[in-house]
């Protein structure tokens, strides 16, 4: 069938009519040598965006019988999207449309009206070179699975389950752990802020394990996971268990939680637990079972030093939450005796919330120290310092407590490998976009929560938490479907050497290689279209629809002809 | 009074629109609310965000649009909340659109009216720093792109003369002189407030010089003074002189004592700050006086550790409150006292004051109208802190951003995503 290519020219109002000649671009056009073998319809119109404009333009098509269509106008930021809506009116699919920006491109950046008319003239024949070589493409529609399968049984898996549940969704709720609660459930106390204590947290296991949407299966682990956003398989066990479980979910949160960095991480730290140092979470475990902090040589400590950022330099981040527990711990301290001599060696206050320097304040009326200090060492529980003055000066404690970094869990490079999912810098889970979408991953549909995510505390990790359900709410409604990237990435089988360039580029995890043929293989609805694996195939076998090589060959090849 | 499932939300800043996107995407009919003729919020406003430094406007511009386009928004620019009435699950609201007089469904935004108006005034929106006419948008770029009269200084609509400078420029016709104020009545089953927050008043602390002295800036002021797409298109002048500062002091911490706590995020843009004077002025003197540090985030201390080691000075003192900022000649003098006690000072031709984030000023006025307390602090409060901080003490009412107290913009954007599913599974509770 021979090509009938729509070729509208909007004036934009005065904006394009004023200094480009348009009378000249439809002159032009039909006179080419190179359409000789096509159909060109050429026409003006005064504002194509308008009501009476996009009438017109589905009129133009559907009584043309067009097979192609290039709009000379502005930018596709503005109007791309409205004329991708006036082809699915007609019968034209949309991938054979193509509009051109003569207004930014060329009326309002030329002054001389012959230049730019040139210009225009150049752009929209590339363009409708580019657009003959363009393939229709279909939007496919996939089925999801709304239930969500949580690892992690912290007070962040637990809040994203309450909340899933809370609107009918089933969720899977696996921890490796004998118990729920994650390390919230091991402090002696939360922030006053919290509003509450340990019994919160105990309250929340308690409404997990009551609530019939959510199904819990402890000591079991992750095993295996195939699949996409509202479509995945995964596999759980238990070690010793031969049985495996096959689950279907259409969304997976990682809420693994955080680890403790090991305090000998700091150089020169006589750390041991048969001394009297111990770290924030033994004080922490110490006062949850004991209701107070005692020597280990028996006896309450009438001195105690409390050292903040321990391993923060070696780790390269701030924690976040240590400042605000370790004045909660001396809070502990100044109530089992309000003489006891309490110091808080610190590097700098980090008091985020708006509640906290309140809190740091009423410590310090307690009569809490706060030493800020440049440089520390600590030799049994002396502890030497460099305050910010310069000067040194040496201490004798009872006891001191070391708030260590926190770090990524045990297990979250396994973790991350079998999800597909990157690792930062920093060992933490990469997320899609630190600023615009924090708990989602470059794998659709795999969402990192709570101190999985970045060093957090209870609050935080439930805000996450509740982020992760918010955006599986309105990702995958039951009963609803998935329209996956149309413009992916495909490999011809011919051209394909199986080198696996591809598969080192493809940060979504859409290419897998497939052994019995000897080539990689792309998952079409993991595929978002990006076009690395395009740029690293040395064969010339990928491609990305819509940015195929001749497509962009094309276009080129008519604009600098 | 029969419940709904639709859904308003007060402020069209990123949380607010992050939260119409996603209840959109649920199927929720949203109605996005915000006073300003422009959405986006404050993000807009700066150039590049911490840490990553990405083009704050690229980074932003695509959310907007998609809210602009979305079929279950509705936007409503220029805006305000009137009278809330009902209960959960079922509240009337009465919005007022103030008239703009533009039409949004004719003007193409091509610009032709600002030149042959023949009025200006300060662009409150540019921090002052520039000038706008009677018809204008508040920067280039702004979306959605339709200008909005000035009733107040505009010559015809104050009745000082007959002008139709911009209708005679307008080909299309999108001039409503004409226009007024219209009433909109909408019922909705919850409210998601994310009116964001202000910056303490640097001219309360008279010691500091700001308004007196033209080389102290604000924080929001220096950002549009960096602006590609501000009033200087980003060349760093000084305020009244042509001349680049060549050296800059950047002050923490201001007005923290005064209004009781840390507000999270003043450090990583002052280090920002620092990065970008260093980038286009290599040889200025940048200082940066602190006495805290706060960096929160798993890549924040990377950056700050950059900025200090190659563009910055970190001055430690021990209290920000003993600092003064004084005329010297054509520049200017900062005294603080160092981290050995003793006092120091140093010269500079401009100083940034890290200002405290506040309440939004107008946040009296919404909180009666909604019947909520505020927090000690002048924020909204929210029920119980340890549940993750965006359910208010009032069902139904839900907040998001920087209205519930300082944070950065990942954090703001995550209670935005909360408040999704805090309202989907309210939603489904009330309508069954």
């Amino acid at each position: 069938m021979k090509a009938k290519v729509g070729v509208y020219v909007c004036e934009c109002g005065p904006n394009i009519s004023e200094k480009v000649d348009i009378d000249k671009i439809l002159e032009t056009l039909p006179g080419l040598e190179e359409y000789r073998e096509i159909e060109l319809v050429v026409k003006r119109f005064g504002l194509l965006c308008s009501g009476d404009g996009k009438t017109f333009l589905e009129d133009e098509i559907n009584n043309n019988g067009l097979t192609h269509l290039v709009l000379g106008a502005c930018s596709p930021r503005d109007h791309d999207k409205t004329f991708i809506g006036v082809c699915k009116k007609t019968s034209l699919n949309p991938f054979l449309y193509k509009i051109i920006n003569i207004r930014e491109h060329c009326a309002w950046i030329i002054s001389d009206k012959d230049k730019a008319t040139e210009k225009a003239i150049t752009y929209i024949r590339a363009g409708i070179n580019r657009v003959l070589f363009q393939s229709a493409l279909l939007e496919k529609k996939l089925d999801i699975n709304p239930d969500v399968l949580i690892i992690g049984g912290g007070i962040a898996g637990m809040e994203a389950a309450l909340s899933l549940a809370a609107r009918d969704r089933t969720v899977y709720l696996v921890e490796k752990d004998d118990h729920l609660g994650g390390k919230a459930v091991l402090l002696g106390g939360l922030l006053p802020r919290q509003g509450g204590g340990p019994a919160k947290i105990r309250e929340k296991i308690e409404s997990v394990l009551g609530n019939d949407m959510i199904k819990v299966y402890l000591e079991s682990e992750l095993e295996g996971v195939i699949g996409f956003l509202g479509n995945f398989e995964v596999i759980v066990g238990s070690p010793g268990d031969e049985e495996k479980k096959d689950l279907k979910v259409g969304a997976i949160i990682v809420a693994t939680g955080s680890g403790l960095a090991d305090p000998a991480i700091l150089e020169g730290l006589d750390y041991s637990k048969t001394d009297e140092v111990i770290t924030s979470m033994d004080a922490e475990r110490m006062f949850s079972k004991e209701g107070k902090i005692s020597l280990k040589s028996g006896g309450d400590p009438k001195s105690v030093a409390l050292i903040h950022c321990v391993g923060r330099e070696e780790k390269g981040y701030c924690s976040r939450i240590c400042c605000n527990y370790m004045i909660k711990i001396a809070g502990y301290l100044k109530d089992q005796s309000a003489d006891m001599k309490v110091t808080e060696f610190h590097r700098g206050l980090c008091l985020p919330d708006k509640a906290d320097q309140g809190f740091q304040k009423e410590a310090e009326g307690r009569g809490v120290e706060f030493k800020r200090v440049r440089e520390l060492t600590i030799t049994g529980t002396n502890v030497r310092y460099e305050g910010m003055d310069g000067k040194s000066e040496g201490l004798k404690f009872d006891m001191v407590i070391l708030a260590p970094a926190l770090e990524p869990s045990e297990g979250t490079e396994g973790m991350a490998d079998l999800l597909g999912v990157p690792l930062s810098e920093s060992g933490y889970y990469q997320e899609i976009h630190q600023t615009t979408n924090p708990v989602a991953t470059s794998i659709e549909g795999v969402f990192v929560v709570g101190a999985a995510h970045s060093p957090k505390g209870i609050t935080d990790s439930m805000l996450f938490a509740q982020a992760s359900a918010g955006k599986i709410l309105s990702q995958l409604i039951p009963g609803g479907k998935i329209t996956p990237e149309i413009k992916v990435s495909e490999i011809l089988e011919a051209y394909c050497t199986g080198c696996g360039n591809c598969l080192d580029v493809c940060v979504y995890g859409a290419i897998y290689y497939d052994e019995g043929r000897g080539i990689s293989v792309v998952n079409e609805a993991v595929c978002r279209g990006c076009g690395n694996c395009f740029g690293s195939c040395p064969s010339g076998a990928l491609r990305t629809k819509h940015f195929t090589n001749t497509q962009l060959y094309e276009e080129m090849r008519e604009a600098i002809r | 009074m029969s419940h709904s499932e639709n859904v308003l939300i007060i402020g069209a800043g990123l949380a607010g629109m992050t939260a119409g996107l996603e209840l959109a995407h649920a199927g929720k009919k949203v109605h996005l609310v915000e006073r300003l003729p422009l959405i986006g919020g404050k993000v807009i406003k700066d150039e590049e965000s911490f840490p990553n430094l990405e083009c704050s406007t690229c980074m932003v511009a695509p959310v907007q649009q998609d809210v602009l386009q979305n079929p279950n928004i509705v936007t409503m620019t220029y805006s305000s909340v009137e009278k809330i009435e009902g209960e959960a699950g079922a509240f009337h609201v009465t919005i007022k659109k103030n008239a703009r007089y533009v039409s949004m469904t004719d003007c193409i935004g091509c610009g032709m009216c600002y030149e042959p108006c023949p009025v200006s005034q300060k662009n409150e929106w540019e921090e002052n720093l520039g000038d706008v006419k009677a018809i204008y948008v508040p920067c280039a770029g702004a979306l959605p792109n339709v200008p909005v009269i000035d009733a107040q200084i505009c010559l015809k609509l104050t009745g000082k003369e007959e002008c139709s400078a911009c209708a005679d420029s307008c080909m299309f016709g999108a001039i409503k002189l004409d226009d007024t104020d219209e009433m909109v009545e909408i019922d909705v089953g919850a409210i998601v407030i994310a009116t964001g927050a202000g910056n303490y008043d640097a001219s309360k602390l008279p010691q500091l010089g700001y308004g007196k002295l033209p080389g102290v800036y604000t924080p929001f002021e220096f950002e549009r003074l960096f602006a590609s797409n501000g009033p200087t298109l980003g060349e760093l002048t000084l305020r009244d002189s042509e001349k680049n500062p060549e050296k800059v002091v950047i002050l923490h911490c201001v007005g923290r004592e005064e209004v009781g706590y840390c507000s999270s995020v003043c450090c990583m843009y002052s280090m920002k700050f620092a990065h970008f004077i260093k980038k286009k002025l290599p040889d200025a003197k940048i200082f940066n006086i602190y006495s805290d540090v706060c960096v929160v985030d798993k890549n924040y201390q990377k950056f700050f550790k950059k900025v200090e080691g190659a563009d910055t000075k970190m001055l430690f003192s021990p209290t920000i409150d003993g600092v003064k900022v004084s005329g010297n000649g054509s520049g200017m003098k900062v005294s603080y006292r160092g981290g050995d006690g003793a006092d120091e000072s140093l010269d500079a031709d401009m100083v940034i004051l890290a200002t405290a984030v506040v309440p939004d000023p107008e946040v009296g006025t919404l909180a009666e109208m909604v019947g909520l307390e505020l927090d000690r602090h002048g924020f909204f409060a929210v029920k119980d802190d340890v549940a993750g901080s965006v359910e208010t003490t009032r069902e139904g009412l839900f907040v998001a951003g920087t209205a519930e107290g300082p944070k950065d913009v990942q954090t703001a954007v995550i209670q935005a995503e909360a408040v999704v599913g805090r309202v989907m599974s309210y939603l489904g509770k009330v309508t069954g």
